[in-house]
């Protein structure tokens, strides 16, 4: 802190918050640490979202009914990362990182992942890809470590 | 329901990145002040206040309550309204709101921003944060702020997979990114009131790091320090008020699936959809009673934080067909001589005291309207109708407002 002290005040202050993820992401988390990706279906337009959620808002019911979809997808949207932040600072990457938007197999939504495996002009629409899972599984969104290109 | 006007506008003197002169109550007074001497108005002749700015950004839960003094609100009614980056037009709204009802005549409407003072990223992460099951629900992994969510950039990062939704959809190129960028810079260099005020070409713009893929970081848009004020009244005070009034005749605001950018929500897979803003737009246009908004309206403000926003929410507010916005700007249609002029202020693009975003285009809509442009962003001809756009929320909340030089017609039931 280059500032004078005069001029300005700082407020350092550290309180981290603890948000319950509720029923929903408990399950789908727990099925990450068995390799198993989870959606859940709606009892009025079928359609199957992922990650799951208790109300499919534009038909107005509670979804129930639990799917296992992928591990394998489709690239439906893509981005070349070239900065992450960390903790609100930004870092520039050596390697730029392969974000995409993916529709597994069995889902009507979308899930963003992280690609690793393959170069980036080949990362277009439509790249098929399969989910690795972190082992051992640690309890987190994070089992669901990236994906890969199909074999 | 009342005709409300806007009968001035007051800026900060300048819209810049660190403004460590003043303080924030200092810094929002500046901008009442300049409300007052627009004018000729003094505190006593405001009913009653209307307050915005982001939530968290500068760690303040009450500054409309601290700052009361400052804003000359002391023992009148005062609201403050939060909905993000269209907290602005939000904070307007509530006022055309308060006069529209007959509850009160003349309202200030007070939006600021001091991005120094706080952190940007940690202000959004604030919004998403205590949004956490809205992340967790996208599936993106938190990390302690180094997850999937934040690889690309934060707020970069998710508007990129918007960028590729829109070039997708429309056949533009990233080119024509870069060149709407160039063209609203090179604006905001005319406007005093813009924070990057700088003569810029394409190959500036090119010669930019890319973030995440489309977008460069000169596709971003700044982090300022500002404020501005807009005072509204109803028709029978503006005519004695006011020589120039500038006629809100359209609102429209509206909401989709509250999730991590209207990008991975649970059934809308295309991030570029923004359905909210054809809601919204079509709303907005149908009150004022524009009947075709291609050939009404005359002159457009985008809220583009990112460069390829304009030329999006052109199409979906309906000034023009699906993949034609580009081609406008390729045929120089989008400037400020041209046929349909897209931010002759330079835009959120270049100037981003966020509290003030979504309010500084109908502040501009109703300066051109009312003649009171300072600067060389003056559009040079007639301006009857004008559509101003605010973009927020969870990346899934837009509102529309449609300014006119004249009032406008209620409907047969009085509304």
């Amino acid at each position: 802190m280059s500032e004078s002290v005069v001029t300005n005040v700082v407020v350092p202050m550290n309180f981290p918050y603890n948000y319950r993820v509720g029923q929903y992401i408990e399950t789908y988390i727990r099925g990450l640490g068995e390799g198993k990706i989870l959606g859940i279906k709606c009892p009025s337009c079928g359609k199957v979202m992922v990650p799951p959620r208790k109300i499919c808002g534009v038909c107005d019911r509670v979804m129930e009914e639990w799917v296992e979809v992928g591990p394998e997808g489709t690239v439906e949207n893509y981005t070349v990362g070239h900065v992450r932040l960390n903790l609100g600072e930004v870092e520039r990457l050596d390697t730029p990182v392969l974000l995409a938007l993916i529709k597994l197999d069995g889902a009507d939504s979308l899930l963003a992942g992280e690609v690793r495996g393959i170069e980036p002009e080949k990362l277009g629409d439509g790249l098929r890809v399969r989910a690795v899972f972190k082992d051992p599984a640690g309890d987190s969104l994070s089992d669901l470590e990236y994906f890969e290109p199909e074999k | 329901m009342r005709n409300v006007g806007i009968i001035g506008v007051g800026y900060t003197p300048v819209f810049v990145s660190k403004r460590k002169d003043v303080n924030i109550a200092e810094l929002i007074s500046e901008a009442v002040d300049a409300g007052f001497r627009e004018t000729n108005l003094k505190p006593e002749d405001i009913d009653a206040f209307t307050f915005g700015n982001m939530q968290t950004f500068e760690g303040l839960n009450m500054p409309h309550l601290w700052a009361s003094d400052h804003i000359r609100a002391l023992d009148k009614p005062i609201i403050r309204i939060s909905t993000g980056g269209t907290t602005g037009m939000s904070t307007l709204q509530a006022a055309y709101y308060y006069v529209a009802s007959g509850m009160y005549d003349v309202v200030m409407a007070v939006t600021w921003e001091k991005h120094s003072e706080g952190d940007a990223q940690v202000g959004l992460s604030g919004i998403i944060i205590p949004e956490v099951i809205a992340m967790v629900q996208s599936g993106m992994d938190l990390a302690g702020g180094r997850g999937v969510g934040a690889m690309g950039g934060g707020s970069t990062g998710t508007a990129a997979y918007q960028a590729m939704s829109y070039l997708h959809h429309s056949g533009a190129d990233p080119e024509h990114i870069d060149k709407m960028a160039a063209m609203e810079r090179s604006n905001a260099a005319k406007n005093p009131y813009a924070h990057l005020r700088k003569e810029t070409t394409v190959e500036d713009i090119q010669a930019t790091p890319f973030i995440a893929w489309p977008l460069r970081y000169g596709h971003t848009c700044p982090t300022t320090d500002g404020a501005t004020v807009c005072i509204v009244a109803s028709e029978e005070k503006a005519a004695k008020l006011a020589d120039q009034v500038a006629w809100i005749t359209g609102l429209g605001a509206c909401a989709s699936d509250p999730c991590t950018g209207n990008l991975i929500e649970g059934q809308i897979t295309d991030p570029a959809e923004q359905e909210p803003c054809c809601i919204a737009s079509a709303k907005a246009l149908e009150m004022a009673g524009i009947e075709d908004p291609k050939k009404e309206i005359d002159m457009c403000e985008m809220y583009d934080g990112f460069a390829h926003q304009s030329l999006m929410w052109l199409e979906k507010t309906g000034l023009c067909e699906v993949g034609e916005a580009h081609k406008l700007l390729d045929a120089g249609e989008l400037e400020i001589e041209g046929r349909i002029p897209t931010n002759a202020s330079g835009g959120v693009f270049s100037t981003n005291a966020i509290g003030t975003s979504a309010m500084n285009r109908p502040a501009e809509c109703a300066l051109q309207i009312m003649d009171r442009v300072e600067g060389g962003h003056k559009i040079p001809k007639k301006i009857k109708n004008a559509l101003a756009h605010g973009w927020g929320g969870m990346f899934q909340y837009v509102t529309v407002m449609i300014l006119s030089d004249t009032p406008r017609k209620l409907y047969p039931d009085g509304r």
